[in-house]
Formats: structure tokens, sequence, C-alpha cells
């Protein structure tokens, strides 16, 4: 039973600008392996979505960073995670990232990021090995 | 086995809202976890009024009960919400929108909100909802707001575990309460016509008067109010929360909160002995091969399953083992 346990993402667009079209199809692409996906849409900030992954539970907290803001909502939201005692969750999404940037990122604990151009299968793959490495014990 | 440990319940009890929503995933992804975690809760339950939301997808449900959350905080209480939604059949997958319109909420001590998927559950409600109920009362929550999915018909699953229905239409459901799933009308305690800013709403009040005036509504409680509410523009809002407080309180008074509780409660024994009693048969090594011997002897033969059901329940030996026997004995 435990091997079969839903894995849970919290998806959401932090920051002011434009449209949420990019995390939508990343929602559905995660939907559609089976995963339960809470989607918090646009607008959030980053202790909006911290909160909301701290109730939620959340195993995995996706963003949708397209706007090139990427250097500071990851680190921002990633600062959040530790201190509210949910560092040990994947913190990863998608963006338009220069591999310094990706590099600079993951050594502050965040995972992989995709790009706009990736196919929403790289993600779902990701997500599903990161989880089944790091199953929380309850 | 994840498993309730002590640590996790001091943190609980502590009000450390992490250890609040693992508690809600231990028994919303471990049913076996539930009969500690009852032991746990028991002596903390039975105060919260429940409140049902329900009522077909896009009438504003999430939208109103943002505010109702809101509303009800402001008035001194601590409000748990738990947002249902469908899970796909196919992929076993959720999509989860209701916290866009949640927003205000977060952040907020005094609310804690959870997303529930459907999983196997049928009334538009996930099967672990009591539970998780149960899990947001323990924390300190004393009003209960539960969102059913937006099911093309609203569902009455919802009827078993909440104090009070609020159905919610809009103005366009007024041409169409005849198709109005049978039995929704009569759940409802509260019927809110949403989205009142748009036209139609008067129209829709009326339809719903005149099925309400034929003889739908309840049999055993007083007609329910109709209660038209903009939630994109805060308006009848308080007026709601009036109606709400004011049947809580009735239901408090009256003694038929505790009656609605023991019944709930008597409901959880029944079903517990039932999974319980399976459970033991269905340990036996020949359980499975048994049943499909019997039934496709039946099935060829002809033939009553009831000797073979009766003969299976004599091999049944009753007594409750739990995998740590707990020796505090928490009686009700
Ligand atoms: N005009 C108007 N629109 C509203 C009102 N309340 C909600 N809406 C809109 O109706 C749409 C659906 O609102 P939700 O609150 O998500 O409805 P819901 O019943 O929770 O939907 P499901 O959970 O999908 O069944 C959104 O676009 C809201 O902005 C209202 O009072 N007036
Ligand atoms: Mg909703």
């Amino acid at each position: 039973m435990a091997t079969d346990t839903k894995i849970k993402v919290v998806v959401g667009k932090p920051g002011l600008d434009g449209h949420d079209r990019g995390a939508k199809v990343v929602a559905r692409a995660l939907v559609e392996a089976g995963m339960e996906v809470v989607y918090l849409g646009l607008r959030q900030t980053p202790e909006s979505i911290v909160a909301a992954a701290i109730e939620e539970d959340a195993d995995v907290i996706g963003l949708s960073v397209l706007s090139g803001a990427h250097m500071t909502h990851f680190p921002k939201v990633m600062e959040l995670m530790k201190e509210k005692g949910i560092g040990d969750r994947l913190l990863t999404g998608g963006g338009i990232i220069p591999t310094k940037d990706q590099e600079t990122l993951t050594a502050m604990g965040v995972g992989k990021l995709f790009g706009p151009g990736d196919d929403p299968s790289l993600i779902v793959n990701y997500i599903q090995d990161w989880v089944k490495e790091h199953r929380r014990e309850n | 086995m994840p498993t309730l440990t002590p640590t996790l319940w001091d943190e609980f009890t502590n009000g450390d809202r992490r250890a609040c929503a693992r508690l809600i995933t231990l028994v919303e992804n471990h049913p076996d976890a539930i009969p500690d975690v009852h032991d746990q809760l028991a002596t903390r339950l039975g105060k919260a009024i429940r409140i049902g939301i329900t009522g077909p997808p896009g009438v504003g449900k999430s939208t109103l009960n943002a505010l109702l959350a809101l509303g009800l905080a402001d008035r001194g209480h601590r409000v748990g919400l738990i947002a249902v939604d469908p899970s796909s059949p196919f992929t076993g997958g959720a999509f989860m929108g209701d916290r866009v319109r949640m927003d205000r909420l977060v952040g907020d001590d005094r609310i804690f909100m959870r997303s529930l998927a459907s999983r196997e559950g049928t009334g538009g409600l996930s099967p672990a909802t009591p539970y998780v109920a149960d899990v947001l009362e323990g924390f300190g929550m004393d009003r209960i707001l539960i969102e059913t999915v937006g099911v093309g018909q609203a569902e009455l699953d919802v009827m078993a575990c909440a104090d009070i229905v609020v159905l919610v239409l809009q103005p366009s459901t007024g041409d169409s309460i005849q198709s109005l799933k049978a039995g929704i009308i009569e759940a409802a305690d509260i019927i809110v016509v949403n989205k009142a800013d748009i036209p139609g709403v008067e129209l829709a009040l009326q339809a719903l008067r005149f099925a309400l005036g034929l003889g739908k509504g309840r049999k055993d409680r007083p007609v329910p109010p109709l209660m038209p509410t903009s939630a994109q523009q805060s308006e009848g809002i308080d007026k709601l929360l009036d109606e709400i407080e004011a049947q809580a309180k009735r239901l408090v008074d009256s003694g038929r909160h505790l009656e609605m509780r023991r019944a709930r409660i008597a409901r959880e024994i029944r079903s517990g002995i039932e999974r319980c009693l399976w459970e033991k048969y269905a340990a036996r090594a020949d359980a499975e091969s048994g049943i499909a011997h019997a039934a496709e002897d039946l099935a060829r033969s002809g033939g009553s399953p009831y000797p073979f059901i009766g003969d299976a329940c004599a091999k049944i030996n009753i007594t409750l083992d739990r995998k740590a026997e707990t020796n505090d004995s928490q009686d009700r």
C-alpha cells in the first residue's frame, strides 16, 4: 500500500507578470501521470506558496517562472521551505535557466528545472524518481 | 508502515501546522492508522459544527467558502476547510483548483485549508473526509467547512458527515431545478443562490420557492431558507453567516447535534465491525480461492451462496487485534 501512495504536488506561479499557461500544462501532465496536483494559480508570493505546501503536506513544489526572475523566486522559496521545516521536499519547476544559474540553484538545494521546450514527461519522470528515492515515513 | 509517533502527536497538540498536515496525510493514505489516531483524538471531539457546501460545478462554492471561513474566523471561530475534487478514474490523478479562489486565507492562523482528491469515494467526498474533519477538530477547529466535488449533480454523502448542508446554486439553475438530482433539495438546510449580481436571480428564487412549496424539502425539518449571495461582491454573506450560526445554535440547544454525533459513532462502530470481520476472514489462507471456487461452482450448477457464507462466518474467530495493543483506555 505504501508503495502506492499518491504523490502530491503544489503548483503555482510566483510574481505579478504574465499568464499561467505553462504552469497549467505541467499541472495537467502531472495529473495524467496519476499525481494529485493542488493548483494555486497566478500572482503567488513565496510565503503563500510555502504556506499552501505545508497545509497540503506536498511532496513537491513546482513553480513556473518564465519571466526570467528565477534567481529571485527559487532561492526565496527554498529559503522559506527550510525556515518553515519543509526543506526535505522537492522544489522544481520550469523557466528559461542558463546552466550557470542552474548550478547556483542546485547548490542551494533546488532540484532540476526544465525549459519551456522540454517534454512534460521529463518533469513527470524526474518527480517520480525523486519521490521514490526520498519517500518520507509519514 | 507509517504510524502515529509520539513526536508527531506532541507537535500536533502543540499547534504545529506541519504536524496537522502530516496527520491528515496519515489518515488519508493509511486507513490502518485510523484506530490509533482516533484513540488519541477521541477526547478532543464532539463540539465542532461541520458544514457541508455542495452544489453543481462552477456555482462559486470555493469563492463563497473562502468568505465564510473569514467571516466565521472574524466571529471568533477557528475554521477548518476541506475541499474535495474528483480523481480521474483512469489515471488516479486529480487536479485541485479550489485554492485559486482562496488566496486570502493563506497565512491566516485561524484557518486551516486542505484539498482532498476524491480517490475511490463515490458520493462527492473522499472516503477519508470524516477522519480529516476529526483531525481538524482535534487541532482546535470548531467550524469545519466541507466543499464536495462539483459533480454534475451534487451528491448526498455529505449529509452523513455534515451537521448543516448548504446547497449552492446559481441563477441559471432556475430553469433546471427539475433536473437536480432527486434528494439534493431535500438534503439542504440552507439553499444559496450565488452570483446574485448577474440577471435571473429573482426567477431562480421563484422557481425554488415553487419547488419547495410543492413539498420538496425536508419532512423532518423546517423548509430551508433561500438566500441570495454574491461571493464576488461579498453580498449576502453576513446574512448567510447569521443563518448558519443560528442553525448551529439550534442544533446544539435542541440536542440534535449530539443525536447526529451518536448516529455517526454508531455507524463508525458498525463499519468497524464489518471491516474487522472481513479482515479476519480475508486473512485465512484459502479466503480468496475459497470464494472463487464457491462462486464458480454456484454459477455453473446453480444453488444458493448462503450455506457457504454461513460456513465462512462460523470460521471467523472474533477478537479485535491491533498491531500495537494500546493500553491507554479512552472511554467515551
Ligand atoms: N458573477 C459572479 N461570479 C462568481 C461569483 N462567485 C464565484 N464566481 C465565479 O464563478 C467561477 C467558479 O467559482 P468557484 O468558486 O471556483 O466555483 P466552485 O463551485 O467552487 O467550482 P468547482 O469547485 O469547480 O465545482 C469563478 O470564475 C468565480 O470567479 C459571484 O458571486 N458572482
Ligand atoms: Mg471549488
